[in-house]
């Protein structure tokens, strides 16, 4: 039956792409659009089945016999990683674990998905090859474009967000990256990515109006540029930790700019169009900064050029940014974009093969005693801190951006958005892996007093070392200075923020494969990894905010719509710098160390707006008659919801002053008027009052966001579910696909 | 042999396609134009202006 219907689906579309004026009519249109869904449906699977019917049985038979092997095989590595206890656990059970459960769900979740809720069909032309024009729509090999979509995606906060909830121990974070990526990060990528492609590649925002409605979209639009607000500030102070007081990293970073700079010049002067060989120049020529860069640590006339405290360094990256915005693009950031995205490649893949063949054993136990919510890097339990911290990696709403960006318009099959979509987030998620394996393979008392602020464990050394020695993770003055000396720091006490403790993990397995006398090189490379595509971020996201600003004060004053005139681009540029430089300066001043308020409410901000795209996913797959399974939606939905509404609620509300901003800046009131504060600290304890309310605002305003478009999205299903409401969805019409198999 | 020499090429068109390269020569492809300095600058700056007006992933 299904067959004959695909078939008479089929023979519709063709007669439709011939004579398009006998459906012109609307509720002609609207018929066939109906069937011609159907015809997806049908289609595919016969394709399917007929594939499988094709092979011989023994050779079925051996592949379940395979694909059982590799599910009792993940479960067991799954269950020692889980279970041993009182001794260290080699990291190679993790790397299997997490392979197994990525490859299980690839093979079988993210198949049915595309089979029963997407029914995706090769036979359906993309927008891709329907309005190809050789620029933004352009069918592309899916491997070349796999590359392509997993370089867009990556970015820190997959080494970041995992190495900060290592202070939970290993297992908490290595199970919600592991199931929070199968079940709800790779769905959600998937899925957007797929419907994204069904509606000629537009963005989350326009389906979010067109499917739910206007407050939906307006939601998100908000949602991304206040986000992108903390995003900027969090990520600019995770370089700020790692550079301040460190002249070889300063050195390494600063030389970026003029490289950038110099290739940008050849570029487009020099040797137009070389953009590989470039950037193999400008490779050579970071490398030798980073070796410079220890002569510069050593010289006692230079390094003073290069040594920076936090403010400053703040400072630094403010204006910065706002010059790096104001630029011609093609100057600075397009050809450190480049560089950054080879050297991210080479990196994640030097990591990978690092791991595999080191193997280090994972040093921090499965649980440490701060899943009661104590923890020095930031406070709160493993519920729901540990779902937040670790965004990018599990599931990231940022992601549903660059699904609904420039990929769906270069998908040149349907079936390609399977490894596109779900694929790449896997792969991701196995980067975030590495990146705790990295950081729990460091002794926990140099993790801890890496990663532990000034403001908790004490400024000076002995006592810091005193403090985490306390906790149970034994660590000497001594030591530290030893590690420091060997990595070309001064000290490394309190270098908060994930990167330098991250940076240590990577040195270490990479200096096994390549000598330890080299522990300095590869701590600065790591570094200069981190910090090269933060700023890269930093540069663009400014930039964009730039745009979306100018867009918005363009319906007020026109000229400042114009992305050309220059007053309107200064003041665009200046307002976003300040937006978010604010935040970075709060987060310097933090005495808990900023990334204690800031990465917990990027997190927030993250997880809300993928539960606003999981909201766009699901009301589609209602609307397409797929209610059946919104479940496969509606579960990381549900829990997403929990999760950030948990941590809102606990981040506004809790009592406990390290935890809720309100209870801090009540602590911090109740100070000042008990005369408790000096004369001379009272105006910054005000500003400390203001910006703890500031940060709960912030984030009151995620939450209420997210929660229109919840109310607005099931009021769409019941509406749809109960026939009061129309089910119409936004796709593109059905257009057999001519694309040939030598042209992808 | 052969499997190496697939990675090698898979790699180099990974890289060119990152690089913009391949989409630049698409485009001279179709517009059926040769590459010179003013070419590939219209190209990049086109390219830019459309690549940098999205956000970045964290």
């Amino acid at each position: 039956m299904r067959a004959i219907c695909g078939w008479g689906g089929f023979i519709l579309a063709v007669i439709r792409s011939l004579k398009p004026d006998k459906l012109n009519s609307a509720q002609g249109a609207a018929h066939a659009q109906a069937l011609l869904r159907r015809i997806g449906a049908a289609l595919c699977e016969p394709v399917v089945r007929d594939s499988i019917k094709s092979e011989p049985a023994m050779k079925k038979i051996l592949g379940h016999a395979a694909w059982a092997l590799a599910s009792v095989g993940a479960a067991f590595c799954l269950a020692t990683v889980a279970l041993t206890r009182g001794e260290p656990v080699n990291s190679i059970w993790l790397v299997l674990a997490a392979a197994g459960a990525y490859l299980i769900g690839f093979r079988f979740y993210a198949k049915f998905i595309a089979v029963k809720a997407m029914a995706l069909n090769n036979h359906r032309a993309t927008p891709a090859e329907r309005l190809r024009d050789g620029r933004d729509f352009e069918p592309t090999n899916k491997w070349i474009l796999f590359g392509h979509h997993f370089a867009a995606i990556a970015g820190p906060g997959p080494l970041v967000g995992p190495t900060l909830a290592a202070q939970f121990g290993y297992l908490p974070g290595a199970l919600w990256i592991i199931i929070g990526a199968v079940l709800g990060g790779a769905v959600q990528d998937f899925v957007i990515l797929f419907c994204s492609m069904r509606r000629d590649g537009k963005s989350l925002g326009k389906m979010a109006r067109e499917e739910i409605g206007k407050a939906g979209g307006l939601a998100a639009l908000l949602a991304v540029m206040m986000i992108m607000v903390i995003l900027l500030a969090v990520v600019a102070l995770v370089v700020v930790n790692a550079l301040k007081n460190s002249p070889w990293g300063t050195f390494t970073i600063a030389a970026t700019m003029p490289i950038a700079v110099f290739m940008g010049l050849y570029l487009r002067y020099l040797r137009p169009g070389r953009v590989l060989e470039v950037s193999a120049i400008g490779f050579l020529l970071v490398l030798l900064s980073i070796l410079g860069g220890r002569y510069v640590a050593q010289s006692a006339a230079i390094a003073p050029w290069f040594t920076y405290g936090p403010l400053a360094l703040a400072l630094a990256i403010i204006v910065y940014g706002f010059l790096a915005s104001a630029l011609p693009v093609w100057l600075l950031l397009a050809p450190r974009d480049y560089l950054s995205t080879f050297v991210k490649l080479g990196v994640v893949l030097m990591l990978g093969v690092g791991v595999v063949f080191v193997r280090p054993e994972l040093q921090l136990p499965p649980f440490t005693r701060f899943v009661d919510g104590s923890g020095p890097i930031f406070a709160g339990k493993i519920f729901p801190f540990c779902f937040i911290t670790i965004a990018c990696g599990a599931i990231s709403g940022f992601h549903a951006l660059i699904s609904s960006g420039t990929t769906p318009k270069l998908i040149a099959r349907e079936w390609h958005v399977w490894p596109i979509g779900y694929g790449s987030m896997l792969l991701e998620s196995f980067v975030a892996i590495m990146a705790l394996i990295a950081a729990c393979a460091l002794q926990p008392g140099v993790f801890f007093a890496v990663n532990s602020p000034a403001g908790v464990v004490g400024a000076a050394p002995e006592a810091a070392a005193r403090t985490v020695s306390s906790w149970g993770f034994p660590v000497t003055v001594g030591q530290m200075e030893r590690l420091a000396r060997e990595v070309g720091e001064q000290t490394l006490f309190a270098r908060t923020g994930g990167a330098p403790s991250l940076a240590l993990g990577m040195a270490q397995i990479f200096s096994a494969l390549g000598g330890e006398r080299i522990l300095a090189f590869w701590y600065h490379f790591a570094i200069m990894f981190e910090a090269l595509f933060i700023l890269t971020i930093i540069d663009a996201g400014t930039r964009v905010g730039r745009f979306m600003l100018q867009d918005l004060a363009g319906h007020i004053y026109k000229p400042l719509g114009r992305v050309s005139w220059m007053p309107g681009v200064i003041g665009a540029s200046a307002l976003i710098v300040l937006a978010w430089g604010y935040f970075l300066y709060q987060g310097v001043r933090d005495p808990l160390g900023g990334i204690n308020s800031l990465w917990p409410l990027f997190g927030i901000a993250n997880q809300l707006l993928a539960a606003i795209a999981l909201c766009v996913a699901t009301t589609i797959l209602v609307k397409m008659h797929r209610a059946k399974y919104m479940w496969i939606t509606c579960a990381p939905l549900a829990w997403l919801l929990v999760v950030t509404f948990a941590g809102g609620w606990e981040k506004i509300f809790s009592p406990d002053p390290r935890i809720g901003f309100l209870a801090q800046a009540g602590q911090l009131s109740a100070a000042i008027a008990a005369g408790r504060i000096p004369a001379a600290r009272i105006a910054e304890t005000r500003t400390l009052i203001f910006n703890a309310q500031l940060d709960a605002a912030v984030c009151a305003a995620f939450v209420a966001m997210v929660a229109l478009i919840f109310v607005d999205s099931v009021r769409v299903w019941i509406g749809v579910l109960r026939g009061t409401r129309e089910a119409r969805v936004e796709e593109a019409p059905f257009v057999m696909s001519q694309l040939r198999v030598e042209e992808i | 042999m052969a499997a190496l020499r697939r990675l090698a090429n898979f790699i180099t068109t990974l890289l060119r396609e990152l690089g913009d390269e391949a989409a630049y020569q698409r485009r001279l492809r179709r517009d059926g134009r040769a590459h010179s300095a003013e070419e590939w600058r219209r190209f990049i700056d086109e390219r830019l202006k459309a690549k940098y007006s999205r956000a970045k992933c964290c």
